[in-house]
């Protein structure tokens, strides 16, 4: 336990706030018995998430997503690259996780947060491997020219998941994308077409569009993921960040449309997890990647 | 290129004193003591401030008596038309410093000793005026948290092309070559505390220019003045529930 029985006599006399702030462990420990959190949900239930799309004029597919406060910004630009000579048929997604310091009071400038670049390989590994993109969509010109699409997630609030809110922002970025129309000039290279309202341009899109069908991407096998936390026999899906603070056995599990196991990361933390928990964290993410799978499909009818 | 039409309209369709469509939202930020989003047109910018808190570097406080304020600017990779490849460069590190010492001039940092006040500005679209939009934000998040302020600091930017002075630049109207006057002022106080200019102009078409930005200025300060109070509405009305 580690602390000492004083906190039981102060805590009839301690207003709750300062117990909250003093005994975070017992204050979190008093609601668990009761299969409850500070914030009134049940143990397995995530916070109230929401997607938007195309929030980013700028950007050729954006989206925003809300998990609770945490707040991702996800935006997607193309450019034309030429590809490598061992994948010709191939483009190249490069995805960047951003933590400005707005986000949170810990974050100091000049200095980028610990959790950043991890968050940020950790999510480039799970698109990639979970195949929901497929590269050669991405290519225009076999050898010569193919899409570079630039994924950068900003985190404008981080109150806990923030792997599960980047993620989910980064597929709905995906799935809100539109890849700009592209001509083949004379000299072989490619250009952008802007809108098509000159006459020239107009019949470049006609005679040389090398695109023009293919727009959107095709996702298949979508990742949802959802982030407990393990403390002695409880399992708390979808932290926040006073609990992250406190309690630091984080288990990450995403999971594909089809039930598919994607990934499982667990680093360290004082609890050592049985097989029994990971199968239920793993139930769990089931259950979420459903509420998710919905949460976006209501945004693509819109 | 012709950016007013005979009719007097520009580009977007706006007279030469009609500033871009403002929206301005404080506490979206949950983790900040204070933030705002304030859009001007097509720029939008989130300001958040963390403070007073403890000073973490020592090495920085030069008045012991008196709050330090520091400011980052920073752009999205996204925000402009290409994509950015460094995320520091001169240019974030001059506005950085511009932004700061005009929001320095207008918060009490005398009654705040031995403290820090951090703002934090992050571009997530930038159509042109984005300094004036950072200035705005970063007025509506620091009256969010309480920071106590001698006046709101307010601004906006004007330019002169096709021999008319214009209201509010976007980002074309701002690349077209001619002047660029972007003005900060306390509004109750009648003061400028921030005033710059880039390219030649004549004098007296500087002050028509000048006073144009002005009356931009007192708009957004009736407009941000709307907006906290609406806000301490809210915050009366959420307590007494």
């Amino acid at each position: 336990m580690g602390l000492p029985d004083s906190s039981q006599d102060l805590s009839t006399e301690m207003e709750v706030d300062a117990f909250r702030r003093i005994f975070p462990l017992r204050f979190f420990e008093r609601h668990l018995s009761e299969s409850l959190r500070p914030d009134a949900r049940p143990l397995g239930k995530a916070r109230d998430t929401i997607v938007n799309p195309g929030l980013v004029s700028t950007a050729d597919g954006s989206a925003l997503a809300k998990i609770g406060s945490t707040t991702m910004l996800a935006a997607i630009r193309m450019e034309v690259m030429t590809p490598s000579t061992d994948s010709p048929d191939e483009g190249c997604i490069a995805l960047e996780f951003h933590m400005p310091p707005i986000c949170s009071p810990t974050v100091r400038p000049g200095r980028p947060a610990d959790a950043a670049p991890v968050i940020s390989k950790r999510l480039t590994d799970t698109i990639l491997s979970s195949g929901m993109i497929d590269l050669k969509e991405l290519c225009l010109v076999s050898g010569k020219a193919a899409w570079m699409g630039y994924l950068d997630i900003y985190c404008l609030n981080a109150d806990g998941a923030l792997f599960d809110a980047a993620l989910l922002s980064a597929v709905a970025a995906f799935s809100n994308l539109e890849i700009p129309v592209v001509a083949l000039n004379d000299n072989g290279r490619i250009v952008a077409i802007s809108g098509g309202k000159d006459e020239d341009n107009a019949s470049i899109i006609e005679k040389k569009a090398v695109n023009k069908e293919k727009r959107k991407l095709t996702l298949k096998n979508i990742p949802f993921s959802l982030t407990c936390i393990l403390h002695k026999n409880y399992i708390l899906a979808d932290p926040t960040t006073e609990e992250e603070s406190i309690m630091d056995t984080l288990v990450t599990v995403v999971l594909d449309a089809s039930d598919q196991l994607v990934s499982l990361y667990k680093s360290g933390g004082t609890v050592l997890a049985y097989s029994s928990a990971v199968k239920s964290c793993v139930e769990l993410a089931r259950k979420r990647a459903k509420e998710l799978k919905q949460i976006l499909g209501e945004m693509d009818i819109d | 290129m012709e950016y007013v039409n005979p009719e007097g309209l520009r580009l977007d369709g706006r007279r030469f004193n009609e500033m871009r469509q403002i929206v301005a939202e404080v506490g979206v930020v949950s983790k900040a003591d204070g933030s705002a989003v304030f859009e001007m047109g097509n720029t939008k910018v989130i300001a958040a401030v963390y403070g007073p808190r403890e000073i973490q570097n020592k090495s920085l406080q030069k008045k012991n008596d008196h709050a330090l304020v520091l400011c980052e600017y920073s752009m999205a990779q996204f925000s402009t038309g290409d994509r950015r490849r460094q995320k520091f460069d001169r240019r974030s590190t001059e506005l950085s410093l511009v932004i700061r010492q005009t929001m320095e001039a207008c918060i009490l940092t005398e009654l705040l000793p031995h403290s820090q006040i951090d703002i934090f500005l992050q571009v997530l679209q930038a159509d042109g005026g984005t300094r004036s939009a950072c200035i705005n934000a970063a007025t509506l998040a620091l009256a969010d948290a309480g920071i106590p302020m001698r006046d709101l600091a307010v601004s906006c930017s004007a330019g002169y092309l096709n021999s008319t002075p214009l209201l509010d630049l976007n980002y074309v109207e701002d690349s077209a070559g001619g002047t660029d006057v972007t003005v900060g002022i306390l509004p109750k106080l009648d003061k400028v505390t921030l005033l710059q200019m880039d390219a030649k102009l004549p004098m007296e078409t500087f002050e028509t220019v000048f006073a144009l930005a002005s009356e931009g200025c007192k708009a957004i300060a009736e407009r941000i003045r709307e907006v906290l109070q609406e806000n301490t509405k809210q915050l009366e009305y959420r307590r007494a529930a």
